[in-house]
């Protein structure tokens, strides 16, 4: 007989077909349970003061006489509980920033932490730190990156010699030789503005000290417990890790921006130690506009070095991302100027390559990752960039990317840039895209309006293990994800994993992968997440990592657990092990079989129907760390087709298609949510976000009604297309693709926008694209 | 303080409230609803919308004081044929990540279903301006509208 149990691939039922989720029932109720839904006996509130200023020295903090005692705590509440954050990365060129907990002697961006207030609710808290008044002493606020880099600009950080947190460069390839060779050279100055994730959960955070155990525990709206969890335990003194318990509950959305550790989680805890009560904090709207993780801001000035028959041979770009006050932890604010340089070849090859990227300290909210880190950025420098040295040479831009990618043929490929693809057929995908795209539309365009079609072609290191963060210089090296499978004496399985769902669907799709080895239905299985006290350590969800690696964990740790529900199966069923096949929820031998639930029970309750020589109950961790470390890539070709109104500078997308490859798609409902979910946010970035500062360091936008997302009204439905080439790297052949979508839109609406007014002799330099911008360019 | 008698779900409840306090936070406070949610507290999101009088009503603006006499229906009362369809289809339709706008998205796509206006793509997406989804791109709450309309209109 085969052994048709060497993988669960061959006879897979589940994986692949697009079940709907298990986590969409409660939602639907209103029985989710986000930090903010929490009801705890004794809470109370906790409020902060936060700057009103971008810059100033702090003097003393006025407290109203009739405050309650213990209602106001400042700095100095704190001094002996709290260490300062500081987001390290082992590399030589990197400088770190002490990021206060709480503001002390000077405040660096609106929105700083300046006072804790207690009270019974959260009204009666912001009440009184209202009545808060601090001495500011104004200092000059540093509002833009180049003006960072000025001389007259003094140093923000103590120790400092001028404001940059990083800055490297290299040259690889012999780049004089090819600019000498190369017949144009195109060169354009770019901006990308500053963003922000913006979940529409703000972050919130509720901490209770239990006296009796000494346990502390805190809910947190974050991606990340387990890290959480290890930083907290560095930042508070006075606990140990191990009494420490972070639950992440329904977590609304997070796309980045709940993976820092927060100064706020560490003062809640610290609060809650010293308190014989509970403590939340949730944030509002506008603590969240200026006090939650920013991203992007680059300018850039890129220069493309190329034949005249279109062989692309050198490339040359500077970055320079504006990172705000400090440093963020983990991340720190060099992460996206570095990743942006090293992710800048994208699917093409060439010859030389040289990068600049410096990252530097300003008076705003710190910057930190959201979808796509670096990689927007780069691809949108980088396809402005094959754009335009297309026209220039006047060459079809398709036929002048298509000649210049990397054929699948060629992987694993090195790229200029040192990074290791491990599969992939680009070429196809744009192909695929510009048929789809230039297909012919419906009706002709009114004279004021321009129609024009762009491309945005990308690669998405995903999943990247302990190798690829190691190099990164990353402090915590992140090289597994861990599951624990378990399946309980009534045989319910139940899958705990140290990464966190927060709209990714892994309750589901984990379940899926579960369900295939176990031949049970993913309904009977429970995936349990975002509890460090439940789960097994993790990274938590970042980097596009959490389907592969907890996917890998969890089929590694079903494998193993699958192997000795066999062997007990065949031991009462008289037969070998290998001839045992687990489906439809039963063990299954040639001449019988048994129920799940029955090898269940007597593996905990029957041991007399247990070999001696298996372990009794069935319960396994298993860590999975992938053979290969540099990384999945995905990939994806997004083609925008927009309408210019030539009189208002109003852009409308009239269709919008992604090409994309993610390996091997585990559940396609939700592939394409989060496909769809990611191209809205790019759109956002390419027509809408952006934040806004005055000269004084003032946030000009802190609402939803100033910093616009994308309302259903400016998109259109993604048309996607889905092309499967498996990764060798990991054990499904998937690849990660929660950022994908993100990382195309501005690259694709620049370009379409570029398209249509080429005629007119206007080409996009910046995004988002505002009417006003285009209105202006085309003035006669 | 004001008293106030409203009916919460097909329940009578009354109670004093402070005048600053919000439908939202009387809502989720005192009567435990948690379903509804505050994305914004500024009017824009709309999270926190719930039924009023049978209109989908900002509860994170309007004070709970004004909701005197008012019918308030929440995600957790939201149980008619038309809302069952309605959940069927954002499950099938991928119409939600991470659930955080999802009762507020509910309250105004039974709306437009009550009124009439699922019919159309285009439509559809005008009457959802006022409802900000950070995770779908909206397309799956399109297409769930549009086929809990094309089920109930023969």
């Amino acid at each position: 007989m085969d052994s048709h149990h060497d993988s669960n691939l061959s006879n897979s039922s589940q994986v692949g077909q697009p079940f709907t989720r298990l986590e969409d029932r409660r939602h639907l109720a209103g029985q989710g349970g986000f930090v903010a839904d929490l009801r705890l006996p004794g809470i109370r509130d906790v409020a902060f003061l936060r700057s009103s200023m971008a810059h100033a020295r702090l003097g003393p903090i006025a407290v109203p006489a009739d405050a309650p005692a213990g209602a106001v705590w400042t700095a100095e509440a704190f001094h002996g509980l709290v260490k300062p954050i500081r987001a390290v990365l082992d590399r030589p060129a990197y400088r770190p920033s002490d990021q206060p907990v709480m503001a002390e002697g000077t405040v660096r961006h609106v929105g700083e932490i300046v006072a804790a207030v207690l009270a019974d609710n959260r009204a009666l808290a912001e009440d009184l730190a209202e009545r808060l008044e601090p001495a500011y002493d104004p200092l000059p606020a540093i509002t833009d990156p180049e003006q960072a880099l000025l001389p007259e600009s003094a140093p923000l950080h103590p120790g400092w010699a001028d404001n940059v947190y990083m800055t490297m460069g290299r040259t690889t390839g012999d780049f004089d030789a090819m600019v000498a060779r190369a017949d144009v050279h195109v060169t354009r100055h770019l901006r990308m503005e500053r963003v922000a994730a913006m979940p529409l959960e703000t972050r919130g955070c509720v901490a209770r000290f239990d006296r009796g155990s000494g346990v502390l525990t805190l809910w947190i709206a974050t991606q990340r417990p387990h890290l959480i969890r290890t930083m907290l335990a560095e930042q508070l003194t006075g606990i140990e890790e191990r009494d420490i318990r972070v639950i992440a509950p329904d977590v609304g959305g997070g796309f980045g921006g709940k993976s820092n550790l927060y100064p706020e989680e560490i003062l809640l805890a610290a609060m809650a130690m010293r308190l014989p009560h509970p403590v939340r904090w949730i944030e509002d709207r506008w603590e969240h506009m200026v006090s939650a993780s920013h991203s992007r801001q680059h300018v850039q000035t890129i220069t493309a070095h190329a034949t005249k028959e279109g062989e692309l041979l050198a490339v040359d770009v500077r970055f320079l991302v504006d990172g705000g006050a400090y440093a963020m932890r983990t991340s720190t604010p060099a992460v996206e100027a570095n990743m942006a340089s090293s992710v800048l070849p994208g699917p093409y090859k060439f010859q030389a390559y040289r990068f600049e990227a410096t990252t530097v300290a300003t008076n705003k909210t710190p910057v930190g990752p959201f979808r796509g880190v670096g990689r927007p950025a780069a691809v949108f420098a980088m396809e402005r960039i094959m754009e335009e040295t297309a026209a220039a040479i006047g060459m079809d831009p398709v036929e002048f990317r298509l000649r210049n990618m990397i054929q699948p043929e060629e992987h694993p490929f090195t790229t200029i840039s040192g990074l290791v693809y491990d599969s992939g057929d680009y070429p196809s995908l744009l192909t695929k895209a510009a048929q789809s795209i230039r297909a012919p539309g419906k009706g002709d365009a009114p004279a004021n309006i321009a129609i024009g079609i762009g491309f945005g072609c990308y690669t998405e290191q995903t999943a990247h293990g302990a190798q690829e963060w190691h190099r990164r210089g990353s402090p915590f090296v992140y090289g597994f994800e861990a599951a624990r499978v378990r399946i309980d004496p009534s045989g319910g399985v139940l899958v705990s994993t140290g990464i966190q769902s927060h709209g990714q669907g892994l309750e589901t799709s984990l379940a899926q992968i579960a369900g295939d080895v176990l031949g049970v239905s993913y309904d009977r299985v429970r995936v349990v997440h975002g509890d460090t006290e439940l789960c097994p350590y993790g990274m938590g969800t970042v980097a596009s990592r959490s389907l592969v690696m907890a996917g890998g964990a969890v089929e590694g740790a079903c494998q193993r657990l699958a192997a000795k529900i066999r062997r007990i199966a065949a031991h009462n069923l008289d037969c070998a092990a290998d001839d045992v096949l687990l489906a439809g929820g039963e063990a299954q031998g040639p001449g019988g079989s048994i129920p799940l639930d029955a090898v269940a029970r007597i593996a905990y309750l029957e041991l007399q129907k247990l070999p001696l020589d298996v372990e009794p109950a069935l319960d396994i961790l298993y860590c999975y760390r992938p053979p290969v470390e540099t990384g999945a890539y995905s990939s994806g070709v997004h083609a925008a087709k927009v309408a210019v109104d030539l009189d208002s500078g109003h852009v409308k997308i009239l269709d919008f298609v992604v090409a994309e490859d993610c390996g091997r798609v585990i559940n396609p409902l939700i592939v394409d949510g989060q496909i769809a979910g990611g191209v809205a946010q790019g759109i956002g970035q390419a027509l809408l976000e952006e934040f806004q500062y005055d000269d004084q360091g003032q946030p000009t936008k802190v609402t939803l009604a100033d910093y616009l997302v994308p309302g259903a009204p400016e998109l259109v439905n993604v048309r996607i297309i889905h092309q499967e080439t498996l990764s060798p790297f990991t054990v499904h052949g998937a690849k990660g693709l929660g950022e994908g979508g993100a990382i195309g839109p501005p690259a694709a609406v620049a370009n379409a926008v570029s398209d249509a007014l080429r005629q007119f002799g206007v080409d996009v330099r910046r995004v988002p694209i505002r009417p006003e911008d285009l209105w202006e360019a085309l003035r006669p | 303080m004001t008293d106030i008698a409203i009916t919460i779900n097909g329940t009578a409840w009354e109670g004093t409230v402070e005048p600053r306090l919000s439908l939202a936070d009387l809502i989720r406070g005192e009567l435990t609803l948690t379903g509804t949610h505050l994305g914004c507290e500024h009017g824009v999101c709309g999270a926190c919308n719930v039924e009023v009088d049978g209109v989908p009503m900002r509860s994170c603006l309007m004070p709970a004081a004004a909701a005197d006499g008012c019918a308030i229906t929440t995600i957790e009362g939201q149980y008619g044929e038309m809302a069952e369809r309605l959940r069927a289809a954002f499950t099938t339709h991928h119409a939600l990540q991470c659930g955080f706008c999802t009762s507020g998205m509910m309250a105004t796509a039974l709306d437009i279903l009550r009124r009439g206006l699922g019919r159309d793509e285009a439509t559809i997406r005008r009457e959802l301006a006022g409802n900000i989804c950070r995770c779908t791109g909206y397309q799956g709450i399109v297409a769930a509208i549009l086929h809990v309309a094309q089920e109930t209109t023969p």
